[in-house]
């Protein structure tokens, strides 16, 4: 017996449900400056000012420190949201591992830093929790969220500088961080299939089965651009024209939950 | 002379497209096998980081029974049943058996935490909270990796539940592997503070 209409599209209906349930996760586009704002919190001078700060912080010592506010998480605990976000952005460096994720959740009443693992040495969870504590929530209780989310961030943003041993004036350079768009493939396996094909010219067939061969699989697997390179193609990085606080996206830094959260 | 050549080419051809088989079926077993390798590397190393942070709550729990004490000396099962999971996931010589002792562990502290709505002097003390943070931050790493090690699990128990998945398995020695569950006691009871 055929499916009816009804039935066909009731079935539609549960497998997107249930997909999207599935997905239902932190899910916002990558920032394109240090602050996103998206709960309109943060007023003009102190945004700028961070976002300048932010910028050079980058500059000076790699890490990636991006400042986040939100209406709301959607009913995710503060801290998936967070880290799914920072897994998501890949903030920091690789290898470096030195990003760094501030959310402020505005409806929730939450906050959590979300610190990377090359930086949990030194911003610790504890440390984290006391800047929270006791410099971020007076403000936030009084509703001055600007000001609090200024004063917090700004205490660990310098703690990072002194620790890499720069100072920061607020004043980046003016010209990007160059972090331009990455070659898609390595420049290796442009060259492989040349030498490969020299290799079958001059080693000839004859007794040299063994050899050659070996190269069969990649020859027949094609030599298209390795994937987990460079980023992920959306945000084609690098020109930001020396605009003052563009972010050019994240550098594959990796997060294990360090840091700290908490309510006001 | 004429057909012979012909049986030549035919040959040849026959030679090529058995050899281009053969080939296709040694990439395949290769990377069928090399899929099972590597999927149990996952798992592994997901379970080294599940490790450290289970052994760094492990670390911390000395410190803050010794806190705690101080304040609540009445909560003598407590102090017992947390020194005896620490010792139960000490002595686990498997993944289980480790994973059962620190859920019960987690189970514990979380009570342990929630003294301080009984002895409000606890919530003064700079050490506790201090204690309390790390903890707090120390139960969060714990989840990513469990997070992270389940769904590595999820990726080699699925393989090995395919067609060809378990024959591969079967050929690299690659068992399927043991998930992470929270308990739901753990779950309910995450420690929860508010400032």
């Amino acid at each position: 017996m055929p499916l009816s209409y009804r039935e066909i599209i009731m079935s539609l209906i549960l497998i997107l449900a249930t997909t999207t349930a599935v997905r239902s996760q932190a899910n916002l586009p990558m920032p394109r400056r240090y602050v996103e704002d998206y709960a309109n919190v943060i007023n003009g001078t102190d945004e700028q000012s961070l976002n300048r700060i932010l910028q050079e912080l980058e500059q000076k010592t790699g890490a990636q420190y991006i400042i986040l506010t939100v209406q709301t998480t959607g009913g995710l605990p503060i801290e998936q949201f967070s880290i799914e976000l920072a897994e998501k952005w890949k903030l920091g460096q690789k290898g470096k591992d030195n990003g760094m994720l501030f959310v402020l959740a505005k409806n929730d009443r939450k906050w959590r830093f979300e610190v990377g693992y090359g930086l949990e040495g030194f911003v610790t969870d504890l440390y984290c929790s006391r800047i929270g504590r006791n410099v971020l929530t007076p403000y936030l209780k009084k509703g001055d969220y600007s000001k609090g989310i200024y004063e917090a961030n700004l205490q660990i943003i310098q703690t990072i500088a002194s620790e890499a041993g720069v100072t920061l004036t607020g004043m980046p350079e003016i010209k990007p961080t160059p972090v331009g768009p990455r070659r898609r493939s390595l420049p290796c396996c442009s060259i492989l299939p040349l030498l490969i094909f020299i290799f079958l010219m001059f080693g000839g067939f004859g007794g040299r089965m063994m050899g050659w061969w070996f190269f069969l699989p990649f020859m027949l697997g094609g030599f298209g651009s390795p994937g987990g390179y460079g980023r992920s193609g959306s945000f084609g990085g690098g020109s930001f024209g020396g605009s003052f606080g563009g972010f050019g996206g994240g550098m594959g830094g990796g997060f294990g939950g360090g840091g700290a959260s908490g309510g006001w | 002379m004429r057909n012979f050549g012909k049986a030549w080419i035919i040959l040849v051809v026959l030679l090529i497209a058995l050899l281009l088989v053969g080939l296709g079926i040694f990439r395949w077993y290769i990377s069928g096998y090399n899929k099972a390798v590597n999927l149990e590397q996952e798992v592994e190393k997901a379970w080294s980081d599940i490790d450290a942070v289970l052994q760094r709550r492990i670390d911390l729990v000395p410190n803050l029974v010794q806190t705690v004490k101080g304040y609540a000396e009445h909560e003598k099962e407590l102090f017992e049943n947390i020194a005896k999971s620490r010792e139960k996931y000490f002595q686990a010589g498997n993944r289980a058996g480790k994973i059962e002792a620190s859920n019960e562990l987690g189970g514990f502290l979380s009570r342990l935490l929630m003294l301080q709505e009984r002895y409000p002097d606890l919530k003064a003390n700079e050490n506790f909270l201090s204690l309390q943070a790390q903890l707090e931050g120390t139960e969060n790493r714990i989840s990513v990796a469990r997070t992270r090690y389940n769904e590595a699990a999820k990726q080699l128990n699925s393989y090995y539940r395919q067609f060809f998945g378990s024959f591969f398995c079967r050929r690299a020695g690659v068992e399927p592997v043991e998930y992470f569950e929270a308990t739901e006691q753990a779950q309910t009871e995450v420690p929860q503070v508010e400032f």
